[in-house]
């Protein structure tokens, strides 16, 4: 097992270097990105500043080196359209906000969309099921820009000035409710999905027929039997699910007006900010991989099979 | 042993009995086809039958309204400004007073073009990169397949943006191309799944065995089989790649005006949508449609191809 | 007084195309301290019938008519919390794929020890040291060690002994094994139906093992059932059904068994039974074996259903030309 997370752990090293390479070299291909030394509308003192920060007098794969330097040490350069502003700066002040509102999120996909799984699957092709399904599939379908729309409509325009869910303005729990859910929704479709699917494969599974003719109470069974087995399939649906998290969260953040880096990401797009650009990729690339890290090695701990399988 | 006894018994008559029986049986098994079959199971999942029917209303809606409306989708007439939906204008009318009935189908043009382009290009680009490490096999495989792993940690959204910013102007093919760059990935994988599987199955080893070539293989054996697996992956493909459009556009990314998607007609509704929702919801739900119909159409597929995999949505 | 007495059960099955009389009107008694085997190809509703006692048929089947006469109370009347007693205490089941009937994300001595504690009250400790002693009963190698492994690190013949196990773990007076060795090589097969022998005389319990292989009853069942599209066919004791079988069904079943050495050996061809099971949702109307009989005639076969009627004592057959009533020579082919 220990094998296992170690080999699993310095495999992330290479996929990282990889990915930053990758968005190096496509960040180069932008005009006016931050590596090249021609055409760039930048004022000279932060032109001096890059010169010093990305090497621009040395050849692209040295950039490059300094660059994964600069990951590692966590220095991503300076800003290139505000003066005496490091992406690092930008980072640290928008990125806890997009933190918050996706744990949030995937807060609300967990609690809500696990149990509706469960209970469609308990109640397969009852009206429930259908009713259950029904909601999980409008509200897959349905992108999220409308509902976050639709919420704010519903709760700013129609519900007036004393509408429990302040849709502007960033004080107060209460004024993170509907950003939760418009981000959130689409994460708890598939979790319900998933759920449903994984726990109606198991309860036909013939260690369910077992355990009930060992007499087992059904509570246990389905509490203890079917919920283990259905709910490790759920764990590596996490990886997709923080895909929808961090493109949901652009929009939602912008929608809402969360100062969080999705939005921030459009606007240093808008504004040619590109070393923030590139600076909030690389970070949510990091991300991602050590999230499929941590899901790899947590799949690892809760399915036995896995464990004596590979190494 | 009186079992012996019997058994001389038995096969003396038994010659007789089955030749009885054989004359029966033969007549009536009659040969159905692997498609027809399909079909067949395809049309008794309800849900799959409504949506393709509903699939198909969207494709006559977005290809025949342009062409039989007399209203001009680009002429901008202010006095017409922000009419909710009417008799005249079944969708409404936008800030510009234009028709948003003829705007909503040519944005769909856009966008189902654009989803079907896209869809396209992650296949081919897809099956080349898991059919070369499929068939390949060994350190290439491994290789190309660690290459893919990476690939998934480029966050989707982000490499799309920059993707459309290194061309600089969004038009239908960078968008088709900033799509499949960002979403080849999953298919790839599942390519080259089934190329294994397949590769490994006993009837290519057997075709192997009598001495095929590796292009009867691939085009006898291999590509029928896969085609189901394609057919249910474009119609799995189609909605995320819709809405990959969409969020790219919300976010003020998508096609130069006057063209427009649902995803920029949606955006332009987002300016005003406080005061006239219809602008937003209508080219919103417009996608919702689609995801919502190719999502059942694909399980539908699913079931009808392959009944052993049968999963309750 | 049986242990068991099934009378007249009728389970049913609603599909698209019809109702699925998987199981129509069988009769059967258990006695205490005996082992009955059933035998009959697939699809005969031997499974069903087991299901159908312990109450484990799912929908779209059910059970629709008949009694299950048990320890003086009728199974199929029970409630599903009343049937929760029962199974796994007084009744054991053990079911035919050992590679799948054990949970995978929980050890063996979780899948032992909550039976015993669900049903004997033990505590932690307890049930912990009597499932090693049941490990070891069943010749479980390492016990102790082996109760904290997971069910891949077992083989199909340990898993199956397992199964044994937790089945026999509440001491049940009942023991229904379902095609117990259908999955498993033929040598780890002799060893699961030693297994069984031993363990039904140890602790004097009943045993009911369906199968298709009438070489496993051969040897150690009391007495056999052999079923045929949902129907007993014929009822007696093993060696005299070996010996004299009566139902043409029987005689069939016995004769295709392969003969590879002594005075029975042939060579060329098996012996196979032309002709499929009949159609459970319209089976023919009279003898359902008649469309597959070489004594079938054009007389009462066709017309009149025959009943179960005991032509020796304690022997039952459904045939209207069961062998010690046959003229010299077969009837001949329709």
């Amino acid at each position: 097992m220990l094998k296992f997370i170690v080999r699993r752990v310095a495999w992330t090293i290479p996929v990282l270097l990889l990915v930053i390479l990758m968005t190096f070299l496509m960040m180069r291909l932008i005009k006016g990105n931050p590596f090249q030394v021609t055409e760039r509308p930048v004022p000279p003192a932060i032109q001096a500043n890059l010169e010093r920060q990305f090497h621009l007098d040395q050849p692209w794969y040295m950039q490059y080196v300094y660059y994964v330097k600069g990951v590692f040490t966590a220095n991503l350069g300076p800003s290139l359209q505000q003066r005496d502003r490091d992406v690092n700066d930008i980072i640290k002040e928008h990125f806890p906000v997009s933190l918050k509102l996706g744990g949030l999120a995937m807060l609300f996909a967990i609690v809500v969309g696990i149990p509706l799984g469960i209970i469609a699957a308990l109640k397969q092709n009852t009206p429930i099921d259908y009713f259950v399904m029904a909601i999980v599939n409008a509200g897959y379908a349905l992108p999220n820009f409308l509902i976050a729309t639709l919420l704010i409509y519903f709760f700013a325009v129609k519900w007036g000035a004393h509408t429990p869910f302040p849709t502007n303005g960033w004080a107060g729990w209460e004024s993170w409710i509907l950003p939760m859910i418009a981000l959130g929704h689409a994460p708890m479709t598939v979790l319900a999905r998933i759920v449903r699917g994984s726990m109606l494969e198991t309860l036909q599974a013939d260690y369910i027929r077992t355990a009930k003719a060992k007499g087992l109470r059904w509570r246990r069974v389905v509490g203890l039997h079917v919920l283990r087995n259905s709910l490790i399939p759920a764990v590596t649906a996490a990886g997709p699910l923080l895909g929808y998290l961090i493109a949901g969260s652009f929009i939602v953040e912008t929608i809402f007006g969360i100062p969080g880096i999705g939005r921030y990401f459009i606007i240093s797009v808008a504004s040619r900010d590109y070393s923030v650009t590139m600076g909030i990729t690389v970070l949510l690339s990091i991300i991602i991989i050590v999230a499929n890290l941590v899901v790899d090695i947590l799949y690892g701990f809760l399915d036995p099979r896995t464990r004596d399988v590979r190494t | 042993m009186a079992v012996t006894n019997r058994r001389a018994d038995f096969e003396a008559t038994l010659t007789r009995t089955a030749e009885a029986r054989g004359r029966e049986a033969g007549a009536a098994l009659e040969r159905a086809s692997l498609w027809r079959d399909a079909v067949h199971r395809f049309s008794r999942n309800r849900a799959a039958v409504v949506a393709a029917f509903a699939f198909l209303a969207m494709l006559v809606f977005v290809i025949f309204v342009p062409i039989f409306s007399n209203e001009d989708p680009y002429a901008v007439d202010f006095s017409q400004s922000f009419l909710s939906p009417s008799l005249a204008h079944p969708f409404g009318t936008d800030e510009f007073g234009r028709d948003l009935f003829v705007r909503t189908a040519l944005g769909g043009r856009i966008s189902i073009g654009i989803g079907f382009a896209a869809t396209f290009a992650i296949m081919i680009v897809g099956i080349l990169y898991g059919s070369i490490s499929g068939f390949a096999g060994g350190w290439v495989d491994n290789g190309l397949m660690r290459f893919l792993d990476a690939l998934y940690g480029l966050p989707y959204l982000p490499f799309a943006i920059i993707t459309l910013a290194i061309f600089g102007t969004t038009n239908f093919y960078t968008m088709v191309v900033a799509l499949t760059v960002a979403s080849w990935f999953t298919t790839a994988r599942v390519m080259r799944g089934q190329i294994i599987t397949l590769k490994e199955n006993d009837y290519v080893r057997a075709a192997n065995a009598l001495g095929a070539r590796w292009y009867r293989i691939l085009f006898r054996h291999l590509l029928p089989n896969t085609l189901g697996v394609i057919l249910i992956f474009v119609f799995l493909e189609l909605p995320g790649v819709v809405l990959g459009e969409a969020f790219l556009s919300f976010l003020g990314m998508g096609v130069e005006p006057p063209k427009a998607s649902w995803g920029t007609l949606a955006q332009d509704g987002y300016t005003s949508y406080l005061a006239h929702p219809y602008i937003i919801v209508i080219p919103s739900l417009c996608i919702s449609w689609l995801i919502l119909s190719a999502f059942f159409i694909a399980d539908g597929l699913r079931d009808a191809l392959d009944p052993r995999t049968r999963q309750n949505f | 007084m049986a242990l068991l007495e099934v009378n007249d059960l009728h389970t049913f099955f609603k599909t698209r195309a019809g109702e699925v009389r998987a199981v129509d009107g069988i009769s059967f008694e258990v006695e205490a301290g005996t082992m009955l085997g059933i035998v009959g190809e697939s699809g005969c509703g031997k499974s069903v019938t087991m299901l159908s006692l312990m109450g484990l048929v799912m929908p779209p089947g059910r059970v629709v008519e008949g009694s299950a006469m048990f320890q003086g109370r009728d199974l199929l009347k029970l409630s599903q919390k009343q049937l929760e007693d029962v199974r796994g205490h007084e009744i054991g089941m053990i079911f035919q794929d050992p590679m799948t009937s054990l949970n995978p994300t929980l050890t063996i001595g979780t899948q032992l020890t909550e039976t015993l504690r669900r049903h004997l009250d033990m505590n932690r400790k307890e049930a912990r040291k009597r499932a090693v002693e049941l490990l070891e009963e069943v010749h479980i190698p390492n016990a102790e060690r082996r109760l904290d492994d997971y069910p891949h690190r077992y083989s199909g013949g340990m898993r199956q002994r397992v199964m044994i196990a937790i089945a026999i773990s509440c001491n049940p007076k009942l023991l229904i094994a379902d095609e117990p060795t259908t999955a498993l090589d033929v040598t780890v097969q002799a060893g699961v139906l030693d297994l069984l022998h031993e363990l039904r005389s140890l602790h004097d319990m009943s045993v009911i093992i369906i199968t298709h292989d009438m070489g496993v009853v051969a040897e150690t069942a009391n007495d056999i059932i052999v079923m045929y599209a949902g129907q007993v066919v014929e009822h007696a004791p093993a060696l005299d059904l070996f010996d004299n079988p009566e139902h043409p069904y029987t005689e069939a079943l016995l004769a295709a068994l392969p003969q590879v050495e002594g005075e029975g050996m042939r060579e060329g061809r098996l012996l196979s039974i032309p002709g499929r099971p009949p159609d459970l949702i319209a089976p023919p109307p009279a003898c359902r074996f008649a469309p597959r009989c070489m004594y079938a005639g054009h007389d009462n076969c066709a017309t009149v259903p025959p009943d179960l009627r005991e032509i020796r004592p304690g022997h039952w057959v459904r045939s209207v030309h069961p062998a010690s009533e046959r003229a010299a020579e077969p009837v001949g082919a329709p």
